[in-house]
């Protein structure tokens, strides 16, 4: 045998990973708890498939991650699949088709893993955990509020505290700059230099401009809390494409004030990075001090153009910013316990491990505590010897 | 030693490039109210990180691209680096709010006075490029239908044509002495260069209040320079 040719046995191609207990454990808990946030409010589970044709996983949102997914040929139909590297477009395609019957809004959730062909430096990960909820069938700002705070309601629930909801115009920077009338390469390096955040750069650009790319530098300027951002908003004279996303966005942010006024809400008016599907608002939500995101979403047109909105969150990063909730303690029970009395523990929230053979010592077996015949008692030092 | 660092949770840390960039960089720290510890401009020092006069601050000195990859991860918040590394280290992570106007430098295609000139580029399908910027020089030549194959080079570009490694090199020309001593010349300007300051994204969208003020900390240095 070639060495080269024969890897270790646990080496797993790049980005892909086994979870081990206690880790496994957890994020399955995590993600029910974060389902549940999303049942609470309403939204229903659906369950698609991890492969369906290419197609379906193209559609709308999913063209943002065409060449994210994994494609394999179909044996049966002779068509090319796709392991899903986004979930969107498959509850998009379900409220199209199969619960396309049903009364709008439409509220459905899901949570599973999504694949993507290349991870990157940042975010080696080829395998994912999502777990989502869309809104679909619903036009007002109230929606966009509702699935934000529907999201990080579910956040709060798993002890994730001191988040960042921010909020971006995705189409904004693109209408400001088609209602300026710029010429092609002028537009482009201002669209460069805003999502550098360049600000020399947008001022450079956008002097002797016109009036409409003067207002570029200002919004950008902008980002930060919500509030603030509103306020330049509102005091500048944008055009009326402009004016109505700006609108939109302070009533998204009102409805969300209303309903979660210590929520943390940041602003980013011409921001757009990273959305390119996206109409309306686009969310994300950072998670507390350097803990990244934790989910994404935003306002986005479902299959047959109906309106909707939704959000992603990540357990994987939800994970790293939840407390760790205590473990689960174990308890030996040593060759001939009684089987009542296995069931009394596991009632009380012990894992019961059975001695099976007189070699099996709980020390050994991970147990914190054994059954000395009256009751469990602690792991000590000496009876771990 | 009692070196008291600021907190990793609460702090901010900013990554400076060793090298060319650091000596343009001090009096410009210095006006925007950055004093290091005393050690930090002696590139003998073996410390890595250094507390400031701000209690809240702590410098780092790397590499060059390396300042993109602290900042990019976020293990910086804050970072001065040459828009050849942004260029060349593309990520959605990084913003480069300002550009500091030094270092001021050109990212350049340069061959051998010999045979510059000498071929009509249109005729190649393919060119050997010797770079630390292998992702510029792919990107600068497939833009015009050449492939580049890249010799990852670190250092001493400017040998590449003459033993025979590559045809051209893409590299950053400061005077172009280094060029002349070779006997090789600049024959194109891929991107004219200058430093930046640059933020993680993350830390500019959860705490944007400390962000921006440092950021403006460095625009008024820049415009006492001025």
């Amino acid at each position: 045998m070639n060495d080269a040719f024969s890897p270790p046995p646990g080496l797993l191609p790049a980005g892909l990973m086994d979870v081990l207990p206690p880790a496994a454990e957890r994020e399955a808990a995590l993600v029910e708890a974060l389902m549940e946030g999303f049942a609470r409010h309403g939204y229903e589970r659906v369950k698609p498939p991890l492969l369906e044709f290419e197609d379906g996983l193209l559609a709308g949102s999913g063209a943002a991650v065409s060449e994210q997914i994994f494609r394999l040929m179909d044996p049966v139909s002779q068509r090319m699949m796709g392991l899903r590297a986004d979930t969107t477009p498959q509850v998009s395609r379900i409220a199209a088709t199969r619960l396309g019957a049903q009364p709008r809004p439409l509220r459905l959730c899901y949570e599973g893993p999504v694949l993507r062909v290349r991870g990157s430096e940042l975010a080696p990960a080829r395998q994912l955990a999502q777990a989502g909820i869309e809104l679909i069938g619903g036009a007002a700002p109230e929606a966009d509020a509702e699935v934000a705070l529907v999201a990080a309601e579910a956040l709060a629930r798993v002890g994730v505290t001191g988040i960042t909801l921010d909020i971006t115009l995705p189409r904004m920077a693109q209408t400001l700059l088609e209602a300026a009338g710029l010429e092609d390469a002028v537009a482009r390096r201002l669209i460069r230099a805003l999502d550098r955040k360049d600000a020399a750069a947008v001022a450079t650009l956008a002097q002797n401009a016109g009036p409409v790319a003067a207002l570029l530098p200002p919004l950008l300027a902008a980002a930060g809390p919500a509030e603030g951002a509103l306020a330049v908003l509102r005091s500048l004279d944008l055009p009326v494409a402009a004016r109505a996303i700006a609108e939109n966005a302070a009533l998204v942010i009102a409805a969300i004030a209303a309903r979660a006024p210590s929520l943390r809400v940041t602003l980013d008016p011409v921001e757009f990075r990273g959305f390119r599907y996206h109409v309306g608002v686009a969310f994300t939500i950072y998670g507390p001090g350097a803990t990244g995101e934790m989910a994404r979403g935003g306002r986005y047109q479902s299959a047959n153009d109906e309106p909707a909105t939704g959000m992603t969150l990540y357990p994987g990063a939800v994970l790293r910013a939840a407390p760790r909730p205590a473990s689960r303690p174990r308890c030996f029970l040593p060759i001939g316990t009684a089987p009542a009395v296995g069931e009394g523990l596991r009632r009380q929230g012990f894992a019961t491990i059975a001695a099976l053979s007189a070699a099996d010592a709980p020390a050994a077996l991970r147990c914190s505590h054994v059954w000395d015949g009256t009751a469990p008692v602690p792991v000590t030092e000496e009876s771990s010897v | 030693m009692t070196t008291n660092f600021a907190d990793s949770a609460t702090g901010l840390v900013l990554a400076l490039p060793k090298g060319r960039i650091l000596k343009e960089l001090a009096p410009f720290l210095a006006r925007a109210g950055i004093i290091p510890a005393p050690d930090f401009t002696d590139e003998d020092s073996r410390r890595l990180r250094f507390p400031t006069n701000d209690a809240a601050l702590d410098v780092v000195r790397v590499r060059p691209f390396d300042v993109a990859t602290f900042v990019a991860h976020g293990a910086a918040q804050i970072g001065v680096c040459g828009a050849d590394v942004l260029m060349e280290y593309d990520t959605d992570q990084i913003y480069a709010p300002l550009d500091l106007g030094i270092g001021r430098c050109r990212v350049s295609v340069a061959e051998q006075v010999v045979t510059a000139g000498r071929e009509d580029w249109r005729a190649w399908s393919r060119i050997a490029v010797a770079t630390k910027y292998p992702n510029i020089a792919r990107r600068h030549f497939a833009a015009r239908g050449i492939q580049a194959e890249v010799v990852h080079l670190n250092g001493a570009m400017e040998l590449a044509p003459s033993l025979g490694l590559s045809r051209v090199i893409v590299d950053l020309v400061q005077t172009g002495s280094t060029l002349k001593a070779n006997g090789l010349v600049e024959t194109e300007v891929i991107a004219h260069v200058t430093s930046r300051l640059i933020v993680n994204r993350t830390a500019l969208k959860t705490r944007p209040e400390e962000i921006t003020a440092f950021v403006d900390r460095f625009r008024a240095a820049m415009d006492q320079s001025a």
